[in-house]
Order: C-alpha cells, then structure tokens, then sequence
C-alpha cells in the first residue's frame, strides 16, 4: 500500500483539489558556469592529458588527495607537494544505482567510491557498462580507464576496468 | 548558559501532497504554537524561519512569509538549513538579552517539486559532479553499504529499525498517512523496490508538506507563560567536509563531536543512563543506527542489539522519527517538538514513562554532513 502511495509522491501527479490550484512555472538553475582555480590545478590537469594521475599532499597532515583540493580543511592551508599515485584503485564503498539510459529503460549500474592506491581521499566513479553489479564488492582492485584523447580534465577517466584480485586473504 | 525555555509548540499534519496553500500552513503551525502557549501576536520580538530557496522556487524564500509567520514590524531572520538549526540561531537571539519571546518555524512543500532530483545539485560541480550523477539517495546507499561492511551487519537489522519506527508512526496521528503501517514486516521493508541498491523504498524517510513552530523564551518569561516550560540543557553542532570521499562514511564524526559539545554543556557523563528517551532525524533507516552509535547511546557497531522500541532499553524515535514523515526544513524542529511532548507527558499513544531529559537532533546534507543535538530536560520531579 504504502509502496504505491510513495512511488506517486515522487512523480508529482496532481489530483484535482477543492482548496490550491497549481500554477505551472519554471525554476531552472540547471545552467550555471561554474568558475574554478586552474592556475592551482594546472600539473594535475597537465598530468591527466600525458594519463598520469597525481595528487596534491597537505604538508600539515601529509594527506593526500585525489582529485585534489583547494585547500585542505584540516589545516586550513593550501596542499603545496605533488605526488604520483596509481592509476590502479580499491573500491571504498559503493551503491546500485537505477539510471534510465538514452533509450529511456532502466539500467542497473554500480556507482562506486573508489581509492587509488596512494591516495587517502576517494572520489566518486562509475564501473565499466559491462560489469555485473552482483560482482561488485568492498575492496574491489580496478583500474582507471582512459579516454582514446585526454583533453585535461577529470572526464578523461571514463570508468574503471576491473582488475584481477591477487591479494591473498589474510589467514 | 542562562536558562531557556521551549513554552509552545506546533506541527500540521504530514501530507504527501497537502490541500493547502504554502502561506495557510505556516500560518496554521505558528498561529498554533501562540496558541498553545496562550500567547498573542504583540508578545513576538524575534522570528527565526528555516526555508529554502531551492525548494521554495524563489529567492529569498522568507519574504513573503511575513505576515504568517509573525515577523511583521518584528524582527525577522532566515536559516536556510533544517529547523533544528533555526532553532539554534533563535537560543543565541534570546541569550543576546534583546528578545523575549523568539518564534521558529521551518518547513517546506516537496510536492511542488521534485526533491531528490534537486539533490542531485548538492554534489561539488566541478569535482564531483562530472564523474557521476549522485543524489541524496544515492550517497545514502554509499555509507549503508560502508557502515554494513564495517560492522558486518545484514541489511534486516536496517529494516528492523524501518519496521520500527513505521509501527511508532502509526501511533502518531499527526505522522505521514502513507508512512504509518501497524502490520509492517521486515521482508516488506527488504523487497520493497530498489532505490538504490540496499537502500529500499520503506528504509527511505518519504519528503512530504509539513510546518512546525516552536517558541523559545528566557527564564523569566517562560515562567510566566507556562507551568510546565522544557529547559535547553545542552546544544552542540558540528560540520564535517562537504566531499562524500573525504570522510569516515561508516560513522558520523560531525555528530560525534556535536553529541561531546552537547553532552558537556548539560554535564551528562553516561549518556546511555542519563538519557530518557531519544528522537532523532534519520533521513534513511541505517543513520539512525549510526547516530545511536555517535550519541554515545551505544558501542560502535553495537546499535542492532539495543531494544529501541516504545518500553525498551532506551525507546529511540517513539514519535516515528523522520520515517514518519520528513518535511524538508521543519523535520528536525520536528524532532525537537516530540522530544518536548515526551518530557511534558503530552505524547498519547506513544508516551514513554518517567521522561525528564530526552535528546533531539538535526541534520542537512549528503550522509548526514551536518548535524546539531539538543539536549532537553524538564523542570524536574
């Protein structure tokens, strides 16, 4: 019962009312042109478009991130080292999310949180359309996937590729 | 901290999609709230609202809710977070010594627009963003799935907790109609549909149309307006980073650090003792757990094994939590006005025994980024 009310909540089907009237208009704040610092990012965009991948390290608390940050909100001060870190990753938690494709059906895909070894921060990611959501798990080793032509820019990782696991497991 | 009061108190029905118009039910909250506590429109120095423009349609969301809120020729303020919030910014105008009495209201329509598509804008846009499309429901299923891995703990103890706080719900005559289920099992809550993968349909606590006002008081006044005023004992807030990537998802370390704040201001040592009763601002069932764990209420990773329910060890959300129902921006005022019916003894059919200091807290953000507990405590036996 509850399940039918509540998938008609979330598509806002209105019924005919006695007291309110619904007014159609628009509220769009979908175009937006986000301004953000190059100048601070500009050796890890660089990176990107030779495939490398590099985080920047808070000399304060020796974190490192990935995609880097402005500032680290630790120490309230600008991370100021590069390091290199591996394209290979662990997959730190993820979710089956239900997307609809451009066809309009619905797909299951995993969203993970991945992090690449060397790195201490996880960033948000897509698994690779072919893999089985029943195969997805915490610890999971993949790899970056690169798109054919980086331009710069984090949209040059399109997905993750999964890795063989040959960690042996702890007696 | 000088001493002060809740005197009244108001919440409208829950609605998934109300027959009113959005000023109406403002109206009907604060007038509510003056009238519970006996009071008229001339005695307001001070209002506080908790909207949002995004979820309002308009900028400046407060300006036109003047009139109904009480603000007009006072004093008026906007938080733009969840209702416990607002209520903060309120305490602190009424320890400034200027106010006497400070009306706080929070709430919204989420049948005016669609919410968790709204949420889909909360993520960084220029680091997070470009990799996937996450929502609040979706970050919700990262730290479930984080938490459960932890802990090794099987999605039906969630469920549990959605079970339970759907059964409180249906005790509640002022909870959500759609949430409120007496005959609930936990396999329903497991195979309802996917939302996000574990996250179900039932462990997700349903946006709906709601108000709620509370008004706070100064010693002196609050004496005088009532003969049973609730005590803020304790307050404390914390915020964590916005990045889902930066932080520990398997607990809540903002919600840990407000508890500490809190529990220190009202000199609780034990809190697993010293707390009557707890209701707390779950926007999804395993937060509740988690919170449960960061309050201090029980071990980490222990929250499973603790009896929640209405009579139990330690009943947690009798009133049905943000399960039962979860207006955006009046939910965690809404945990603040049960936790306040409990101490008064004015909770019905879901009244716990012998309630004197009860806990509430609030939260906005992905995995509950941002989070405030109040502590509460009545005037004593």
């Amino acid at each position: 019962m509850s399940k039918q009310t509540q998938r008609k909540s979330m598509k806002y089907e209105k019924k005919e009312y006695k007291k309110t009237r619904t007014m159609e208009a628009n509220w769009y704040l979908s175009s937006y042109n986000y301004k953000f610092n190059i100048t601070h990012m500009q050796p890890f965009l660089k990176k990107m478009k030779q495939k490398k991948l590099i985080g920047n390290k808070c000399s304060g608390c020796n974190r490192v991130f990935y995609p880097p940050r402005l500032v680290c909100g630790e120490c309230l001060v600008k991370p100021d080292r590069w390091v290199d870190i591996r394209e290979t990753a662990r997959v730190a938690t993820y979710v089956i999310a239900y997307l609809k494709n451009e066809e309009g059906e619905v797909e299951e895909r995993p969203l993970v949180l991945v992090q690449h070894d060397g790195c201490d921060t996880t960033s948000i990611a897509e698994l690779a359309p072919g893999v089985d959501v029943k195969d997805t798990y915490i610890g999971l080793p993949v790899r970056a996937h690169w798109k054919d032509e980086p331009e710069g820019g984090l949209e040059d990782i399109e997905y993750y590729d999964l890795m063989e696991d040959d960690a042996e497991d702890l007696q | 901290m000088d001493k002060v009061g809740i005197v009244g108190y108001n919440q409208v029905k829950l609605y998934s999609d109300a027959n009113y118009g959005r000023y109406e039910m403002i109206f009907e909250a604060v007038r509510g709230a003056l009238d519970n506590a006996g009071l008229k429109k001339k005695d307001i120095t001070t209002v506080i609202s908790a909207t949002n423009d995004y979820y309002d349609g308009r900028t400046i969301s407060n300006c036109f809710t003047v009139e109904v809120g009480g603000g007009y020729l006072a004093d008026e303020s906007k938080v733009e977070m969840d209702g416990a919030h607002a209520m903060l910014y309120g305490l602190m105008r009424i320890l400034s010594g200027n106010h006497k009495l400070a009306v706080v209201w929070g709430g919204s329509m989420p049948s005016c627009y669609p919410y968790h598509s709204a949420r889909l804008y909360e993520t960084d846009p220029t680091w997070e963003r470009p990799n996937a499309y996450v929502n609040d429901v979706t970050a919700s299923g990262f730290q479930m799935r984080a938490y459960m891995d932890k802990y090794d703990i099987g999605a039906e103890y969630i469920a549990n907790i959605a079970v339970k706080n759907r059964k409180n719900a249906a005790k509640n005559p002022l909870a959500l109609e759609e949430a409120q289920n007496s005959n609930i099992t936990v396999d329903e809550v497991l195979n309802s549909d996917a939302y996000s993968d574990p996250v179900t349909e039932l462990m997700v606590a349903q946006p709906c149309d709601g108000v709620a006002a509370v008004l706070l008081a100064p010693e002196r006044q609050a004496l005088k307006i009532t003969d049973k005023p609730v005590w803020i004992s304790g307050v404390g807030w914390n915020q964590d980073t916005y990045y889902i990537g930066e932080r520990d998802l398997s607990t809540c370390t903002s919600m840990e650090l407000a508890a500490k704040q809190a529990y220190d201001m009202a000199n609780i040592n034990d809190a697993k003792n010293d707390i009557d009763v707890a209701e707390l601002h779950e926007a999804y069932a395993h937060e509740e757990m988690i919170f449960t764990e960061c309050l201090g209420l029980a071990e980490k990773g222990e929250a499973r094994k603790l009896n929640t329910s209405i009579g139990g060890d330690l009943p947690i959300n009798p009133s049905g939590g943000a399960m039962g129902g979860k207006p955006p921006c009046a939910t965690g005022l809404i945990r603040v006005i049960e936790a306040v019916k409990q101490i008064r003894g004015e909770a019905g059919d879901y009244q716990v025994d012998g309630v004197n200091r009860a806990v509430a807290t609030g939260q906005i953000g992905m995995c509950a980024q941002n989070n405030i507990v109040w502590v509460l405590e009545g005037g004593g036996e």
